[in-house]
C-alpha cells in the first residue's frame, strides 16, 4: 500500500527533478502520465524563476539571458523553498551569489541583488509614524546627549563597496550599465516615503559612521558625537552631528525620539 | 476599518440563517494591476476576492489599498498556501497569520484549495494532486477540523485542475469532494473551469461531477480561463472564460441555483473594465436561472 506521505514525497522529489515517481503509481488517464508529470515540473522550475524575476528584474537584464538561467536552476536547487509566500522565496539570494561561481568573482552581482532586495523590503516593511523638525527642537537642552531615535520600519542602510546601484539606476533607465568599479559611496539609505514610494540616495563616510550609531545600533547621540570627534575637528563636530539629523528628519524617516530608559 | 460603503451594493440576504446559503453576488480577483482603478473607477462588482498570501505583509502599498478597498467593498480571503492535504504538521505561523489578517480584512469567508502543495518542508507554491483514498479523506478532513478551530470559522475547499491521478484511487473526485466537505463541515468553492480541465484530462463527465456534489455546500463558484492544448488542457488563467466553461456554468446554475461567482484572471491581465464586462456574462448566466437567487438547502 502506497502511503498519502510516501505518494506526496516522491510526487515533489520528481517535481524537483531529483527522483522519477513510479508510473505504475499513476492511473492512464486520457492526459498520458509522462506528460501528465512533465506539467508540474516545469510549472516548479518556471513559477519559481517567475518569480525571481519578479523580484530581481534589473539584475536579470545585467546578467543576460544564459546567466540569469544558471543562477536560477543553482538557486532553485540549493534553496528548495521553504516559505509560504513567493515574496520571500529570493531572500538568500545576495548570499548565494556571493558564495557561488561564477558570480562570486564578480561582486557587484551580489551587490546589486542586494540593493534590489533592499528596495523590496522597504516596499512593504510596517508602516510608522514620521516626525518633522519641530518635535526634535521642542526638546530640553538636558536630554539631548541621551537622545536616542527610533527609525521607520522601512529604514535599510545598504554598505556599497561596488557601483552597484549606479548600474542599476543605468539599467533601469535603459542607458548603457557603466562598467564595474569600487564605488565612491560608503552606503546607500533606503526608505520608504509618505506617498509609500521607495527612495535611496548616496551616504557618505561620516553620515555612515553616524547611521552605524544611532539607527544600527541605537546608541544616544552623546555616543555619536564621540564617534564623530574620533574623524572630524572637535569643534565641528556638533554642527556636523546636527545636520545629520536635519536630513533624517527632511528624509521623513524618524518615528519616535527616546532617551536611554526607552522613555518618549 | 470603519465607512463601509458595500451594504447597498450587495443585500446578502439572510447571510447567516441557518440552511441558507449566502449570496454576495458577483466579485472579480483583485489584482495589483487594478488597485488604481478600483479606486477611481468604483467599478460595478460587487465584492473581490484577495490572494491572502499577497497581503500577509507589514505594510506599505499592498496593505494601503487592501485598507482602501475594503472600505468600499466585501473581499473574500482565497489562499494558495494552506496545504491542506499535505502530511506536514499544519504550519501555526502561517495559520496565525491568515487568522490576523482575518481580523483585519472580516472577509466574507476563507477558501483555500483540495491539494496540498508541499512535503518535507518544501514548497512547491503549486496546487499537487491528492490520491482519492479513503486515508486521504480521513487525513484532510481532520485537518480542516482543526483549521477552521483555529479560524473560528468554517472554510471553503475548492477542487483543483488536475493533470495526473493515481492507480490507488478508491473513489471518484467529486465523492472524494463531498466525503471531505461531510465529514469536516467545510464548504465548497467549486471551479468549474477546473472541473472542464480535469473532466478533460481524465475523461470523466463534468455534469455528473456536478451532480454528485451537495448543493447545499456549494458556496461559491470560480470561473477562469485555460489553455486547450488539444490532447490535454491545462487551467492557465490567461484567457477570457471559454464558451464551453460558460456552458457547464450555466448548466450548473439550472442545477443548483445561483451561488456567488467570481472570475480569476492572473496573466496577460485585461484592463479592469474588460473584467468587468465579462462578469456581466456570469451575471446574465446568473439571472437567467429560474431558480431562486436563494438555494435552499434540504
Amino acid at each position: 500500500m502506497i502511503t498519502l506521505q510516501t505518494l506526496e514525497k516522491r510526487f515533489l522529489a520528481h517535481v524537483r527533478g531529483s527522483s522519477i515517481f513510479p508510473r505504475e503509481w499513476c492511473a492512464q488517464g486520457l492526459v498520458n502520465s509522462d506528460i501528465g508529470l512533465s506539467i508540474y515540473a516545469n510549472a516548479y522550475g518556471s513559477r519559481l524563476s517567475e518569480a525571481l524575476e519578479a523580484d530581481h528584474p534589473v539584475l536579470g537584464q545585467y546578467l543576460g539571458d544564459s546567466l540569469w538561467a544558471e543562477f536560477c536552476k543553482g538557486y532553485i536547487e540549493a534553496h528548495p523553498s521553504q516559505v509560504r509566500s513567493l515574496r520571500h522565496f529570493g531572500a538568500q539570494v545576495p548570499t548565494w551569489l556571493a558564495n557561488h561561481s561564477p558570480f562570486s568573482g564578480h561582486p557587484v552581482i551580489s551587490e546589486l541583488a542586494r540593493f534590489e532586495r533592499s528596495l523590496l523590503d522597504a516596499f512593504d516593511a510596517a508602516d510608522g509614524e514620521r516626525l518633522d523638525w519641530s518635535h526634535l527642537q521642542a526638546l530640553a537642552p538636558g536630554a539631548w546627549p541621551s537622545l536616542r531615535l527610533q527609525f521607520h520600519p522601512s529604514v535599510r542602510l545598504l554598505q556599497t563597496a561596488t557601483n552597484a546601484v549606479e548600474i542599476w539606476r543605468a539599467l533601469k533607465e535603459d542607458l548603457p550599465a557603466p562598467s564595474a568599479s569600487i564605488s565612491s559611496e560608503a552606503a546607500r539609505l533606503i526608505w520608504r516615503d509618505s506617498d509609500r514610494i521607495s527612495r535611496f540616495r548616496p551616504v557618505v563616510a561620516n553620515e555612515y559612521l553616524a547611521l552605524c550609531g544611532m539607527f544600527s545600533e541605537g546608541e544616544m547621540f552623546a555616543s555619536l558625537c564621540e564617534q564623530l570627534a574620533t574623524v572630524l575637528a572637535v569643534e565641528v563636530v556638533p554642527a556636523t552631528a546636527i545636520s545629520f539629523l536635519r536630513q533624517w528628519f527632511d528624509d521623513g524617516i524618524i518615528s519616535r525620539l527616546y532617551d536611554a530608559d526607552g522613555n518618549p | 476599518m470603519p465607512d463601509r460603503a458595500h451594504s447597498a451594493r450587495v443585500p446578502a440576504p439572510g447571510a447567516n440563517a441557518p440552511g441558507v446559503r449566502p449570496w454576495h453576488g458577483y466579485g472579480l480577483g483583485l489584482r495589483t494591476e487594478h488597485f488604481d482603478a478600483v479606486l477611481e473607477e468604483n467599478p460595478a462588482v460587487d465584492w473581490f476576492e484577495i490572494i491572502s498570501e499577497n497581503f500577509m505583509v507589514a505594510g506599505g502599498k499592498p496593505r494601503h489599498y487592501l485598507d482602501a478597498i475594503r472600505a468600499r467593498y466585501p473581499l473574500a480571503m482565497h489562499g494558495v498556501s494552506l496545504s491542506i492535504g499535505s502530511t506536514d504538521p499544519l504550519d501555526l505561523h502561517y495559520l496565525g497569520e491568515l487568522r490576523q489578517l482575518a481580523w483585519d480584512v472580516e472577509p466574507i469567508w476563507i477558501s483555500d484549495h483540495l491539494c496540498w502543495t508541499g512535503n518535507g518542508g518544501i514548497n512547491s507554491h503549486d496546487l499537487m494532486p491528492l490520491p482519492y483514498t479513503e486515508e486521504a479523506i480521513a487525513h484532510v478532513a481532520s485537518r480542516i477540523g482543526q483549521v477552521q478551530e483555529f479560524l473560528g470559522r468554517e472554510i471553503l475547499i475548492e477542487n483543483v485542475s488536475t493533470y495526473v491521478s493515481f492507480a490507488n484511487a478508491e473513489m471518484e473526485e467529486a465523492v472524494f469532494l463531498s466525503e471531505i466537505a461531510r465529514l469536516s463541515g467545510c464548504r465548497i468553492l467549486l471551479d468549474v473551469n477546473n472541473i472542464y480541465v480535469s473532466s478533460r484530462n481524465h475523461g470523466f463527465d463534468a455534469d455528473a461531477y456536478v451532480a454528485a456534489l451537495p448543493a447545499e455546500k456549494i458556496w461559491q463558484i470560480h470561473l477562469a480561463g485555460h489553455s486547450d492544448y488539444g490532447d490535454y488542457v491545462i487551467d492557465t488563467h490567461d484567457h477570457p472564460v471559454r464558451d464551453e466553461v460558460w456552458a457547464l456554468y450555466a448548466r450548473t446554475l439550472q442545477r443548483i441555483g445561483q451561488v456567488t461567482t467570481m472570475i480569476e484572471r492572473d496573466d496577460d491581465i485585461p484592463p479592469l473594465a474588460d473584467l468587468v464586462a465579462e462578469l456581466d456574462q456570469a451575471r446574465t448566466i446568473g439571472e437567467s436561472v429560474k431558480n431562486s437567487s436563494l438555494a435552499i438547502c434540504a
